[in-house]
């Protein structure tokens, strides 16, 4: 028994709300996500945005949530900014992309946030004892895991483009947008064909598919800390889609005086 | 322990079996190498070991394979992982988890052992395998070689009396490969049968016990360690293996290569301190100046993290130099225009095949399209007849060709290949060294990264190592050869 070898094993990177159960915060993304569509009153994106930023901020990711908390406020102002000029068309698909960006942002604070602290063997065991099949849990793992990796494989994919010299400049990829998908579309899907046949095997031989229970690394429980943060959840969605639809949802906040 | 008995193997949808009639016994803690050519079947058999085939790979299976006298092909994978543990060759696509320690203790989670086993085998694998450096770090930051120590920690964690290797060495470099042995060798003195494909086996000549040799599906030849190491070179050759001597056998084709022809044009690249670093404490390129004419093969060589990948995108122009300078004939480059002149053949050819037929990829990104020039070069790679055909349907060594064929196309004066033979057998090693030789003397500068000692040998003029303080170009000679040989074997 080595002491300082086991503590570095069962050693915990993330602190905070990280800890929370994989449940849960799948519920919050989910939740939030759809209360960041649906809402639209400045108030109540500015108080989701912040709760949000809290929330990630007290998860080990201060910088992170700190980060998109300023970008949001910058992007309402620049949103609101355009109305008072006036360009026909432009405005208006300026003003579409705007208010999709700001709603997407809570959620890509969010998603980001759990994908990096959740660790992967909490996650299945949290799906699991919520009766998932594993038709369900492994994709979903599987998922996370690979979203790090679409990362680098596109990378090295724009490179490859340049070298050949297919939708390399900026001029290019604005003339054929389309042509430029396809090209990263291609070589992308064949590396995801090979990769998830390679994992899927090496999975397999592992026992990724035993029907036991599992046990993680760390204990994964849904205790008070979890049940307490539901009810908060429940009650933010609430509180906002009322606040939305009362009069305080229309103000504009974002003015350029 | 394990026998296979008049074992033969279909693919689905396939016309012919993949493996005929195989008859084999492997005792317990023996080690065996299975070799042959690319095709031969050799993973075909790796897989009937771990269960992936027929469970994973559906097909027909004839005859036998038994494991302590108990039918294995019954078995789904899940029921073997215990038993057999497999390391696969590609170690970027193993490992399930994002973080080491959790990668480490996956198998055992499979399992449903409960937290103090899985903690107690993890810190067995970590004690037993030199693991502790590499404890709670993202896998993501680790290189080629760190991952794969992973991986056999994830298997060794499961504690199987089996282990199973498919080409490990074939993303590593030098000191990877040693490594690798060296964790094998102990593997080996605990006990445990070790089964190991691979088309180097230069790191395993103290290891093997019995070697096996396959050629379209059955079992050729069986030899022992003595009588493989000691195979008559054209025997070897005839068979289509590399040698297990790399280090001794040492023959520098400079003679041949510079001698009987001159190159048709005469480019000089010249690079005049050049510097580069990707934060501000460690400068991984340094004052490096080069000279390098039209007809020369450099190789570029160094353990992973030397710099060999940042050089080639500096000079392919995908990364811009911090100080410094390249000329070409004279003429100052910037990163742009070296883009335009150079053309890189990546290790993974999926990375740029990126259209729907051969001829549409050598057209790709060519404003006048010469319908005569693709025809040639695809005659030219032997690839006219897959003129129409999907890339994604091509072998793996065809594919390298098509984008060999598109740097053609498009003229480039420098070429850059990214280990353009890892994983490929002896036959395939010596086409593509014949096909850059013939570049080299059309006129095109050509470096490649590479740890194929026995492939630098046959196709260099000149060898970079960016793992000297000064890197210099040195000729190829025997002497430099034999200095670069003492240092990658450890002699």
């Amino acid at each position: 028994m080595n002491e300082s070898i086991r503590k570095q094993i069962t050693q915990v990177s993330f602190h905070g709300t990280a800890r929370l159960d994989a449940r849960l915060k799948l519920f919050m993304l989910v939740m939030l996500g759809i209360v960041s569509f649906f809402v639209n009153g400045d108030i109540p994106e500015i108080i989701l945005m912040t709760s949000i930023a809290i929330f990630v901020c007290a998860g080990s990711a201060a910088k992170w949530g700190l980060s998109m908390l300023i970008t949001y406020i910058i992007i309402s102002y620049l949103n609101t900014y355009l109305s008072y000029v006036t360009i026909p068309v432009i405005t208006l698909v300026m003003n579409i992309f705007g208010v999709t960006v700001l709603k997407i942002i809570p959620i890509v604070t969010l998603a980001r946030w759990v994908l990096k602290s959740t660790y992967l063997d909490e996650l299945t065991v949290s799906l699991e004892r919520a009766k998932m099949p594993q038709a369900v849990t492994i994709p979903f793992v599987v998922m996370f895991r690979y979203i790090p990796t679409l990362l680098i494989e596109y990378k090295i994919i724009r490179n490859a483009m340049k070298i050949r010299g297919i939708s390399d400049t900026f001029l290019k990829v604005i003339i054929h947008p389309f042509a430029t998908i396809e090209y990263i579309l291609i070589p992308l899907l064949m590396r995801c064909l090979k990769v998830s046949e390679e994992l899927a095997a090496s999975g397999s031989t592992r026992g990724i598919e035993r029907y036991n229970k599992r046990h993680a690394l760390l204990k994964v429980k849904f205790g008070l800390a979890e049940y307490i943060i539901l009810v908060f959840v429940i009650m933010l969605v609430v509180f906002l889609f009322l606040l939305d639809n009362s009069s305080l949802g229309q103000i504009n906040i974002w003015r350029w005086q | 322990m394990i026998r296979f008995v008049d074992y033969s193997f279909c693919y689905e949808g396939m016309a012919e079996n993949t493996l005929k009639n195989i008859s084999l016994e492997i005792n317990e803690g023996e080690f065996v190498l299975l070799t042959g050519r690319s095709g031969c079947g050799k993973t075909t058999i790796l897989r009937s070991l771990n269960g992936l085939i027929p469970h994973f790979y559906p097909g027909k299976t004839e005859g036998e394979l038994l494991y302590d006298d108990k039918s294995l092909l019954e078995l789904p994978p899940s029921e073997i992982a215990g038993k057999v543990g497999t390391v696969f060759q590609d170690p970027r696509s193993q490992f399930f988890m994002t973080d080491t320690t959790r990668e480490l203790a996956f198998g055992c989670e499979n399992m449903g052992y409960e937290r103090e086993e899985i903690i107690d085998r993890v810190e067995k694998a970590v004690i037993d395998l030199n693991l502790e450096e590499y404890l709670n770090k993202s896998i993501f930051a680790l290189s080629s070689g760190e991952k794969q120590q992973i991986a056999i920690g994830s298997v060794y964690a499961l504690n199987p009396k089996v282990y199973i290797f498919d080409e490990p060495s074939a993303n590593l470099d030098y000191e990877a490969t040693n490594r690798l042995a060296s964790i094998m060798k102990n593997l080996k003195n605990a006990g445990y049968t070790i089964i190991v494909a691979d088309h180097r086996f230069y790191y395993l000549r103290d290891l093997i016990d019995t070697v096996v040799y396959i050629e379209n599906g059955s079992i050729e030849s069986k030899y022992t360690k003595d009588e493989f190491c000691n195979l008559n070179e054209s025997i070897r050759i005839q068979k289509g293996l590399r040698t297990v001597y790399p280090d001794k056998e040492i023959k520098s084709k400079i003679n041949k290569l510079t001698g009987n022809k001159v190159p048709e044009k005469n480019n000089i690249l010249k690079i005049n301190n050049l510097r580069f670093s990707y934060n501000k404490k460690d400068t991984l390129i340094n004052n490096l100046s080069l000279n390098v004419s039209s007809g020369e093969v450099i190789g570029i060589l160094g353990h992973n993290g030397a710099g060999k990948t940042t050089l080639i995108s500096i000079l392919t122009g995908i990364l811009k130099e911090k100080s410094g300078t390249v000329f070409f004939n004279e003429k100052k480059l910037s990163a742009t225009k070296r883009r335009k002149l150079s053309y890189l053949v990546l290790q993974d050819a999926d990375y740029q095949l990126f259209t729907a037929s051969v001829n549409e990829e050598l057209a790709l990104g060519i404003r006048k399209v010469d319908e005569q020039l693709i025809d040639s070069t695809l005659q030219k790679l032997n690839l006219l007849e897959y003129k129409d055909k999907h890339p994604a349907s091509l072998s793996g060594g065809q594919k390298q060709r098509v984008t060999i064929g598109a740097s053609l196309i498009k003229n480039s004066e420098i070429l850059y290949f990214d280990e353009p033979t890892s994983g490929l057998d002896y036959d395939s090693m010596i086409r593509v060294s014949n096909l850059i030789n013939e570049l080299s003397r059309n006129g095109a500068i050509i470096f490649m990264v590479s740890h194929d000692f026995e492939f630098i040998t046959h196709t260099c003029t000149g060898i970079l190592d960016l793992d000297d303080d000064n890197a210099q170009i040195l000729e190829a000679n025997n002497d430099n050869l034999q200095k670069l040989a003492n240092k990658y074997f450890g002699i």
